[in-house]
């Protein structure tokens, strides 16, 4: 993998998203996640936090899976609020997608 | 000191023995049968009664041989439990609570030397064979009287680090005279190396000087720099200390004279070295310390990472968190990034665990075999709150941690690590196994260095980290005090540490009677924690020399002076230093030789009694008809 690069949590600022570092990777948004989806929201959040921007756009679709039902923000101990985090991100993608050719064919 | 004849045995009081057997909540029950032992035990000639519960140790346990005395119904004591090193004393001080001497009392040891080795009958047989060989001993047990010894109303506190002060304080508050003893001409130990203590951010100075003002004004602390204790004997109320000092070394006296040329005045702090209390010695000088008690304040040092260890000593990048607290303390108050020799710091990556924790077949053994195998405790916390005072101060600087787990324990401290966060720290956890890789950057970075690891959090993918400066949590040590150890027999945990009686029954006593810890000397401690230790120690010092004077085991030996010849052979076999001696005592109107024990020196150790030709000494407590007894029982079938 690149280099981590923690500027992309900066960079997330302008889409609304300002806990990305906040969380510290305890699960509890994956366990308490109604979708039986691996690692879902972490991987996302993870991917935010080290600035994997070609990850979370090649793992786009992903994000459209989420129902915002609030559960992962509600259980959150570190009040880094995954559900926000994960519609902000859908943001960045809706942004840079077309743009940078991640249309699937 | 009066010779404490032991009284005869009332004939008319019949030996009653009492038999308590705990299950220690299944440690012992689990693998001895418990109930066939009572009722086996209940058949033991001279025993009265035998009764069992879950935990002896605990009030109602204490609370059935109490009141069997207070009934009349047992007169002698047998407790089937754990090692007597650790609850001897508890059921001792239970007969002395009801009314009853308390050395009418014997242990048999069925935890580590039955149920933890021994599985099924034969646990229960050999529990059997022990509690018997205790009924017999028992039976033939005498009331003693307690030794008293005269105690010097003194305490010698050796390292003045926080530790040593927090106990010279709280000791010399407490009425007594205390003896301050630091090796270096600085008082202040390793804190005086920290710039703001973690968690409060309090100055580490401020926490040094308001102890050394205090230790400099009370009248009743006098305080030696540059001391080293070069002799030590005694026992508990007259211990005796050889202390040497000598004038600071060259670096030492320069530091100190700069210092006096700007002035006088209370103490004074050095960064990096500790507070000045006064003047140095001026020569070598060599004095005694008589001292009722010995509170051990001989501090940590940081572990010496190894030459290639996440590249230490072959990068100059890669320094120790001791090291990188002194450089933060010393750089520009604040600024878009931390500089240090004028090299700007976008990126620093911090690796925890460095010298802890470390894992047998995995982590490399120092020079003499050792592994930390133990949690160093503080630095989790330290390192958070290094990398919040770079984030804080230096918004331009980034930081990165590397860690197996977080450990901040304690108030205050899981704050340091959601500030952290907040404070846009990016954490990294890694397997031992698979530990970070420091190494040069090639590529595009910028960077001097770049550090690979195997991320546990991104599900387990090698990320990689750039980094300006390598920052390692190095864990404690214990000081070097190997001269300390061997000259005063302290005993020593695997880890190296000094060890106490019982980690929570009596945790700043060591098995030496008025030999006391304090601080981490024992184990790592933060600053609050060494402290918390300084003061209970300086508290059981107190009690224990409140009276002026001390109660000590009366099993020590004693002589019959109808049987001695004054063969003198109990003199040349002892070992206990001038513990026995021959005196001229007229008997029947004739001078003879006789062998007299100097109670307070005698070890008991017994080698008197194996050399004597008539047997006309024996150690009170353990005497030949006791041991015969014991041995009869054993070589018997209890069962039958």
């Amino acid at each position: 993998m690149a280099f981590v690069d923690l500027s992309f949590s900066e960079e997330l600022e302008r889409f609304g998203v300002s806990t990305t570092l906040d969380c510290f990777n305890c699960g509890t948004c994956a366990a308490i996640c109604p979708l039986i989806y691996e690692h879902f929201p972490r991987r996302m959040v993870r991917y935010a936090q080290i600035g994997a921007r070609d990850r979370i756009l090649e793992n786009g679709v992903e994000l459209w899976r989420c129902l915002h039902c609030g559960l992962c923000t509600q259980t959150c101990p570190r009040e880094a609020d995954p559900g926000e985090l994960i519609l902000g991100l859908r943001r960045y993608v809706l942004h840079h997608w077309r743009r940078d050719g991640h249309v699937p064919s | 000191m009066e010779d404490q004849r032991t009284p005869l045995p009332d004939v008319a009081d019949e030996p009653r023995v009492g038999v308590y057997i705990c299950h220690c909540g299944g440690n012992i029950s689990d693998h001895v049968d418990v109930e066939a032992l009572c009722e086996k035990a209940e058949k033991i000639p001279g025993v009265a009664v035998a009764r069992r519960n879950v935990f002896m140790c605990s009030d109602p346990g204490q609370e059935l041989i109490m009141e069997d005395i207070r009934s009349g119904k047992v007169n002698r004591v047998v407790v089937a439990s754990c090692s007597p090193s650790l609850h001897e004393s508890t059921f001792r001080n239970a007969l002395e609570r009801a009314g009853a001497n308390p050395y009418v009392y014997e242990h048999a040891n069925i935890r580590e030397q039955v149920s933890w080795v021994h599985h099924g009958d034969p646990a229960t047989e050999k529990a059997l064979k022990l509690i018997s060989a205790a009924a017999a001993k028992a039976r033939l047990l005498t009331p003693l009287e307690p030794l008293r010894v005269d105690a010097r109303r003194r305490a010698t506190v050796i390292g003045a680090g926080i530790a040593g002060l927090r106990a010279a304080v709280d000791l010399a508050r407490r009425g007594l005279e205390v003896v301050l003893l630091e090796k270096t001409p600085f008082a202040g130990g390793r804190v005086a190396s920290l710039d703001r203590l973690a968690p409060t951010g309090e100055a580490a100075s401020e926490a040094i000087l308001s102890l050394a003002r205090q230790v400099m004004e009370h009248p009743g602390i006098s305080f030696h720099s540059c001391a080293r204790v070069v002799g030590f004997d005694g026992y508990v109320g007259n211990f005796s200390l050889e202390v040497e000092v000598e004038p600071p070394a060259p670096e030492d006296a320069a530091v100190l004279s700069a210092l006096k040329s700007e002035g006088e005045g209370g103490p004074r702090f050095v960064p990096s070295r500790g507070a000045v209390l006064g003047d140095p010695p001026a020569a070598q000088k060599r004095f005694r310390v008589d001292t009722g008690v010995v509170v051990l304040a001989t501090g940590f040092q940081p572990y010496e990472p190894r030459k290639g260890e996440y590249g230490y000593g072959e990068m100059p990048e890669v320094v120790t968190l001791p090291q990188f607290i002194e450089a933060l303390r010393d750089a520009d108050a604040d600024g878009s990034f931390l500089t240090l020799g004028g090299r700007p710091i976008r990126s620093v990556a911090m690796i925890h665990c460095v010298g802890s924790r470390q894992i047998p077949g995995v982590h490399e053994e120092d020079a003499s075999g050792h592994l930390n195998e133990y949690c160093s405790r503080t630095c989790c916390s330290a390192t958070l709150f290094a990398a919040n005072q770079v984030r804080t101060r230096y918004p331009g600087t980034r930081v990165f941690e590397f860690y197996r787990d977080i450990r901040a324990y304690g108030r205050g401290q899981e704050e340091l690590y959601q500030e952290a966060a907040h404070n846009r720290v990016l954490f990294f956890r890694f397997e031992p196994e698979d530990p970070p890789r420091v190494e040069r950057a090639d590529g595009p970075t910028g960077t001097p260095l770049v550090v690979r690891v195997k991320d546990t959090l991104t599900f387990g993918e090698e990320v990689q980290v750039p980094a300006d400066l390598v920052v390692l949590a190095v864990g404690m040590e214990p000081a070097g005090i190997q001269d300390l150890v061997k000259m005063m027999k302290l005993p020593v945990g695997a880890d190296r540490f000094l060890l106490e009686v019982h980690p929570k029954l009596r945790p700043v006593e060591l098995a030496t009677t008025g030999m006391l810890l304090a601080g981490t000397c024992q184990a790592p401690m933060d600053v609050t924690e060494a402290c918390n230790a300084a003061s209970a120690a300086a508290s059981k010092a107190s009690a224990l020399l409140a009276k002026g004077c001390v109660q000590l085991d009366p099993f020590v030996a004693e002589v019959d002076w109808d049987k001695c010849r004054g063969t003198g052979a109990c003199v040349e076999a002892c070992l206990g230093d001038g513990a026995i001696e021959r005196v001229d005592v007229v008997v029947d109107g004739e001078t003879v030789r006789r062998a007299q024990v100097v109670s307070a020196l005698c070890l008991g150790c017994g080698a008197c009694v194996a050399v004597c030709p008539t047997g006309a000494i024996q150690v009170k407590g353990s005497t030949l008809a006791q041991f015969e007894a014991m041995v009869d029982a054993i070589a018997s079938d209890p069962a039958a």
